[in-house]
């Protein structure tokens, strides 16, 4: 019994602990049905919407013309991250909701490197997955209607718009989780802030309003994924919005987590 | 070893520790014990990291917990057996502590045979008793083989052979030179395992001794007895320099003598016994007398480890 234990106290390289403790993450990810569940939903809306859009287009003699199929399944990613983000943000809560917070921080006592590690996994599977997602969208309408393109520099620019919406969304999922330690709690949050607020507060037709929709992440996202042009708004406001949301949530969970007691 | 200095952990207007000092020593079992609310649980949270004092320190061979790289291989704790998400097995639990403190997977094996999983490691956790949880959170507290091991009210939920062998792993863990804090609301549950008692109170240190002294202190034990002819073993016992209570029909109450000593004498003098047993003495009996500042401990220093160091 006794052959593994090490004299005295091995500090460990920083990158190593890292490593170890995102691989740890991995685990925590995959061990849970939650995470598959979020995964699958996302395939059914990005795979099925991609099909749907594939059949119809084929059937509407006006669009068959060769058109390049990335500007639609982009639009998917609308309601598809929101099971993305739900994926990334429970990866957070649900340690806290089940109490599995007291062994995660007895055997990764720092906390920065469990916020790096967590949060970091969980966003990196959430970006991957809506990229290879949003690929086999593109593929499903393509299958579906052949006379739709692929073209690859319009291809790697929309999928490079997609892994950043998804990976600003999850960092804002997991921040909040972090923040607010309530799946429900956060999820309710993040639903005011992409979809809810943007959708509802330029409705007022007050300028302040529609001043504060802007800067959420909400019309940052449909922005870059809608490919529209929106007075006021730009490329490079739209990104500025989603970077400083996800980093302001990560920061303030970083807040939290580092100075209050764990329960 | 664990050193607590001058630990104090406020929530809010509620003082859950106050002003605790004391030190945990390799090699054998020490019992922390105190009533329901005591601050036990707040003390071993703090001396993992987990809650962050409001004064004072708590120290692992001589840092702060949460500066440890690999904790595992030095502490193993178990604290809330129920603090585990529900969806995943067991192994799953095991293998994700082992990859967070770089062990090798084989220790995930071999901690699920020591403390008696066995098959059920491969099922979701959700489904577990309270006993497997406990197992469970044992598990993981030996997977690293650590030399110090904290246990918060082990024994809550296990059935008899559990609690014995709780009792057993207790021992030969402390046997192997380890240093081992088992928290519980009753001496009965320490009694016979701890040789040190560290007993608080409202978050206040009230004994640091030894169990054979704390035991002394009120008033030695006790054993109950039940025959068919007290009038013959009584004065057997006062003549064994026993103290002797009737306290029912046909029963007596026995103090100064233990239970084997009242078996010899109830066949020196042939009678035979229908019941005999060791009275049960819970902390709050022994809380209550120490703090009501009992003659037999007046004459001590409650606090021995915090003058001298």
């Amino acid at each position: 019994m006794t052959a593994t234990r090490t004299a005295g106290a091995a500090r460990v390289p920083l990158p190593r602990l890292l490593a170890r403790t995102c691989a740890a993450e991995w685990t925590r990810l995959w061990t849970v049905r939650t995470s598959w569940w979020f995964l699958l939903a996302a395939a059914v809306v990005l795979v099925g919407l991609g099909t749907v859009a594939g059949v119809e287009s084929a059937g509407d003699p006006a669009q068959s013309g060769g058109d390049p199929v990335w500007a639609g399944v982009t639009v998917f990613v609308m309601p598809a991250q929101f099971a993305l983000f739900g994926l990334a943000l429970t990866a957070v809560t649900s340690d806290h909701a089940t109490g599995g917070i007291v062994p995660a921080l007895q055997w990764t006592p720092r906390r920065g490197v469990l916020l790096l590690a967590r949060a970091g996994v969980a966003v990196a599977t959430a970006t991957a997955a809506g990229v290879v997602l949003v690929l086999a969208s593109a593929l499903a309408a393509h299958t579906a209607h052949p006379d739709l393109t692929l073209p690859v520099g319009e291809g790697l620019d929309a999928l490079g718009t997609v892994a950043l919406v998804v990976a600003a969304g999850a960092a804002l999922g997991a921040g909040l989780g972090f923040l607010l330690r309530s799946t429900a709690g956060a999820l309710v949050a993040v639903f005011l802030l992409v979809l809810v607020l943007p959708l509802v507060l330029p409705q007022f037709g007050l300028a302040w309003a529609t001043s504060v929709a802007e800067a959420l992440p909400g019309s940052g996202a449909a922005y870059l994924l809608f490919g529209g042009e929106l007075p006021g708004m730009s490329r490079a406001s739209s990104v500025t919005v989603l970077l400083a949301w996800a980093a302001g949530a990560l920061l303030l969970g970083w807040l939290r987590l580092s100075r209050s007691d764990v329960r | 070893m664990i050193a607590v200095r001058g630990l104090t952990k406020r929530y809010g207007t509620v003082l859950a520790v106050d002003d605790l000092t004391f030190d945990v020593e390799p090699g054998k079992v020490t019992g922390f014990l105190g009533p329901n609310g005591a601050g036990k649980s707040t003390t071993m949270r703090a001396v993992l990291g987990l809650d962050r004092p409001t004064a004072g320190t708590a120290l692992v061979n001589g840092r702060p917990y949460a500066a440890l790289d690999e904790p595992l291989r030095e502490v193993g704790a178990l604290l809330d057996p129920g603090a585990v998400h529900p969806g995943r097995t067991g192994r799953a639990h095991l293998r994700i502590a082992a990859r967070t403190n770089g062990l090798p997977l084989r220790r995930v094996d071999e901690v699920v045979e020591q403390a008696g999983l066995g098959a059920a490691a491969r099922r979701r956790i959700g489904g577990y008793s309270l006993g497997m949880r406990q197992r469970l959170g044992i598990a993981a507290a030996l997977l690293g083989d650590p030399g110090v091991l904290l246990f918060d009210e082990p024994v809550n939920g296990l059935d008899l052979d559990g609690v014995r062998w709780i009792r057993g792993l207790l021992r030969r863990l402390a046997d192997e030179g380890r240093t081992v804090l088992v928290s519980s609301h009753l001496l009965s549950e320490v009694e016979q395992t701890a040789e040190r008692l560290v007993v608080v109170g409202r978050g206040r240190l009230v004994a640091d001794t030894t169990t054979e002294e704390l035991l002394r202190g009120l008033g030695g034990r006790r054993v109950r007895v039940r025959c068919v002819r007290p009038d013959l073993l009584a004065p057997a016992l006062r003549r064994r320099g026993a103290t002797v209570e009737e306290v029912g029909d046909a029963e007596l109450q026995v103090q100064g003598l233990s239970a084997e000593d009242v078996g010899e004498v109830a066949d020196s003098v042939r009678v035979p016994l229908h019941h005999l047993s060791d009275v049960q003495q819970s902390l709050e009996e022994a809380y209550l007398a120490l703090t009501a500042g009992s003659v037999e401990f007046a004459g001590q220093d409650p606090v021995p480890t915090g003058a001298d160091r």
